[in-house]
């Protein structure tokens, strides 16, 4: 019974999953270019360069192409499904209502949308897995392990992002969805701010006093730092995305009961 | 002789808004019969449908669907539950095709062969996005999807509003033909009378978030009836007798609960029988004052 529903999800995300497919093939095009480029090309030279004027280590220059990469290969999984839309679309056409004489009780019509964002996520991450595969086979920017732990924790980020955005769409209802998406990134960003609160401080003390000696403390190990743990403990990200998704669909079923009629 | 099963019971069912109060509804929807459900705009009669279908919670009461409380299952009561509401309520993208792919993974009982053959026959084409559907095509596209999984209660919120004579009178067929079956019941909520008067069985009237008159229709329509006369002999008319009434520049209407103790009563006064819309308008009125 819940099938109907994840169907009728995915039918509201049509559009997004064309824009993913024609992210996919872009990010393929870009990621061969740039494979190419980082072997023979512009971005070659200029880690060439960096490494003669910036007093860069080689390490450093291949973390740096590396990153752009990922970056790139993370869009497929950035665009594949904000559950915002899925509630504007149901929103507009009312179709809370017909939902609500379904014999699908509320409590799985909510959880069908869990499952919608975790289906989505999967397919996001398997297909990045099979880019990762094939760059890591063919070059040797990233090791498939590196890439991996950062696609894991990007789907991981992304789905606390979404479990948050179904969560305030049920708390604000119907037609106010940019409130939730809002509320869902702020709430990520003030908890990532708690959880860095020392680090936060000493950037907050570089910019407000302009002190040098705070400068200094910042260096790059802290941005390497941030993304070895992104690459290494991505299982810590998974674990905290499960732990959000089980509450935010306590807390959702919670307020859907409460007002009902807004799933 | 057989016990009548009812197939909707509402019992003391209470919803307060606030500024809106559905209290204490008491009616029952025997089961082989159609019921019209009948109020002005605002009456409570949505309310009234969500609740019996579990959209939203009531405040006190109890209702009970095919004999069971709909607290303890609500969501497998549906199975047997057809609906359809006032708005199409499905994505404007969504083609008949679309719909059932959907539908076939939610309902047990989905016939998609019932589906395609309601279309054909209702003219609807399966590869149109229903958002380019006219309102009676949208209407037609909920009938069908009501009738595709075997249900044995159709529950109907406005389903004529706004739809041209020919289409509601096609529309009243098909409930006619669905209720052919001996288990098959309808709840029909309309302000449109006339549909009511020609396909109800049992009426039941709300107003202002309360029933004011429910029974089977035919003894209704006997039992009520206007009766006219000149303004002076108003204070003749037995208080017991009287509904409401009205004066205009012709004389009284009088809307009486025993049409044939008032002809007898006044034999020099004519009686003319009341259609439900008199009844309605009169109740409602008589509420107010």
């Amino acid at each position: 019974m819940m099938k109907g529903l994840i169907i009728k999800d995915l039918m509201c995300l049509k559009k997004q999953l064309t824009v993913f497919v024609y992210v996919l093939v872009g990010v393929l095009i870009v990621s061969v270019m740039y494979v190419l480029s980082a072997r023979y090309g512009n971005i070659a030279r200029a880690g060439a360069e960096m490494l003669v004027e910036n007093d860069m280590s080689e390490i450093d220059v291949k973390n740096l192409s590396s990153m752009a990469l990922v970056f790139f290969m993370l869009l497929p999984i950035a665009v594949i499904g904000d559950m915002a839309n899925v509630f504007e679309a149901d929103g507009k056409a009312g179709f809370n209502k017909v939902a609500g004489a379904f014999p699908v009780p509320l409590r799985t019509r909510l959880l069908s949308r869990y499952i919608t964002i975790c289906a989505l996520f999967s397919l996001g991450v398997l297909i990045d897995i099979l880019i990762a595969l094939v760059l890591s086979t063919l070059t040797d920017l990233i090791s498939l392990s590196d890439f991996l732990g950062i696609i894991v924790s990007a789907a991981s980020v992304m789905s606390i992002y979404s479990a948050l955005v179904i969560f305030f769409c049920l708390v604000f209802g119907y037609g106010k969805e940019q409130y939730a998406q809002i509320c869902s990134l702020g709430t990520m960003v003030l908890s990532l701010i708690l959880l860095q609160w020392k680090s936060v401080k000493r950037i907050l003390t570089v910019i407000t006093e302009s002190n040098p000696v705070a400068a200094e403390s910042i260096d790059s190990s802290f941005i390497w730092g941030a993304l070895d743990f992104i690459k290494e403990k991505a299982w810590i990200l998974f674990l905290i995305a499960a732990t959000v998704s089980i509450l935010s669909y306590g807390a959702s079923l919670l307020v859907a009961e409460r007002k009902r009629g807004v799933i | 002789m057989d016990e009548i099963k009812n197939v909707i019971e509402l019992n003391n069912v209470t919803k307060d808004y606030g500024d809106f109060k559905l209290d204490a509804v008491n009616f029952n929807v025997p089961e082989g019969l159609v019921c019209g459900f009948i109020g002005q705009n605002g009456a409570g009669k949505t309310t009234t449908i969500n609740l019996i279908l579990d959209i939203i919670k009531r405040d006190a009461g109890e209702i009970r669907v095919f004999g069971k409380d709909i607290d303890k299952d609500s969501a497998s009561l549906r199975e047997n539950i057809g609906v359809v509401f006032d708005e199409m309520g499905f994505h404007e993208f969504m083609t008949g095709r679309d719909i059932n792919i959907m539908m076939k993974n939610i309902f047990k009982n989905w016939e998609e062969d019932v589906f395609f053959d309601y279309l054909r026959r209702f003219s609807l084409p399966t590869k149109k996005k229903c958002g380019a559907f006219s309102r009676g095509m949208r209407m037609k596209l909920q009938i069908a999807v009501a009738l595709s999984h075997h249900a044995k209660l159709l529950i109907m919120d406005e389903p004529t509003s706004g739809l041209d004579p020919i289409v509601r009178n096609e529309m009243i067929d098909i409930f006619r033909e669905f209720v052919l079956e001996e288990d098959h019941t309808i709840l029909l909520s309309s302000h449109i009378t006339g549909d009511l008067e020609k396909l109800a069985d049992e009426v039941v009237f709300i107003d202002g978030g309360k029933i004011v008159l429910s029974g089977n229709k035919d003894k209704i329509l006997e039992k009520h009836g206007i009766l006219k006369c000149k303004k002076e002999d108003l204070n003749r008319i037995s208080d017991s007798l009287i509904v409401h009434w009205e004066t205009g520049s012709f004389g009284a209407e009088v809307l009486v609960n025993d049409s044939h103790e008032a002809s007898k009563l006044y034999p020099d006064m004519v009686m003319e029988p009341a259609t439900l819309e008199q009844i309605m308008l009169h109740y409602a009125r008589e509420v107010r004052k």
